[in-house]
């Protein structure tokens, strides 16, 4: 059964209590753990409707629910081929990144260039 | 099984679209595709050495292929990057005294012969099979 509760504040058992907006604001509004490759592999999700490969690199995340813009926050970690190579998890340069789909790029910093990460993790929050 | 969509993106490459699940394919293929993006099976995609090249796949109706010169061109940029990269790390190594393992004379000369078999090759698998400098 749908229903809304309102309040401003959230309080546990133990009285520790915080303004809801900060649980709202603070939350995760999607997340994803996925492989790269031309078929890219994805682990885990949340709000996350699809995964679109466009070239080497270069991803797509589809939100299943929109974000209200597009200026959300966006955080990524990866990895290449089980090294421990720096890896930048960057927005892409060749896409633009809308409410609906948030376009990144993943480069190894050792080589310069992008590559398919053996797995991208992204959360983004709003 | 795993299905898949297909579509030609607005840089002219191949894009490759794989839903999580959260919804049907149909309603991936509607929300997230642009119009004339087709569902295909993931084992029709090109695989082994031309799966390397995605960047030079085609789509052509429901048929992806690998347009080769373009393959041969990403090949010949991928590999003179390297050879930039182990050309400063040769000049570094000349600087700091450390000898380089290789001869300046032999290492054009396998630069060259490896940017001829890139040249001449027929095959992704051959391109593939050209090492990049070290």
């Amino acid at each position: 059964m749908a229903g809304t509760i309102v309040s401003d504040v959230l309080q546990d058992g133990a009285g520790n209590s915080t303004a809801t907006t900060n649980a709202i604001k603070g939350s995760a509004k999607a997340w994803v753990n996925f492989g790269g490759g031309a078929s890219p592999i994805i682990n885990a999700s949340f709000n996350v409707s699809s995964i679109t490969y466009n070239s080497t690199g270069q991803f797509g995340i589809n939100f299943t629910t929109a974000m209200t813009d597009a200026n959300y926050s966006a955080v990524g970690m990866a990895n290449y081929a089980g090294t421990s190579n720096q890896m930048f998890v960057n927005y892409s340069a060749n896409f633009t990144s809308t409410a609906s789909i948030l376009y990144i790029s993943t480069l190894d910093r050792s080589s310069n260039s992008l590559v398919n990460p053996t797995f991208v993790a992204v959360t983004v929050t709003r | 099984m795993t299905q898949v969509i297909i579509y030609t993106n607005s840089n002219g490459g191949v894009s490759v679209c794989v839903p999580t699940g959260e919804l049907p394919i149909n309603e991936v293929l509607a929300k997230d595709c642009p119009a004339g993006a087709i569902i295909v099976d993931d084992s029709t995609l090109p695989q082994g050495a031309d799966s390397v090249f995605f960047d030079a796949w085609k789509l052509d109706g429901s048929t992806i292929t690998v347009d080769f010169p373009t393959a041969q061109a990403h090949k010949l940029r991928d590999f003179n990057a390297a050879a930039v990269q182990v050309a400063q790390k040769r000049q570094l190594n000349t600087l700091a005294g450390i000898a380089n393992a290789k001869s300046d004379a032999d290492f054009a000369s396998e630069l060259a012969t490896s940017r001829e078999s890139i040249a001449s090759a027929t095959t992704t698998a051959e391109l593939v099979a050209i090492a990049n400098p070290v």
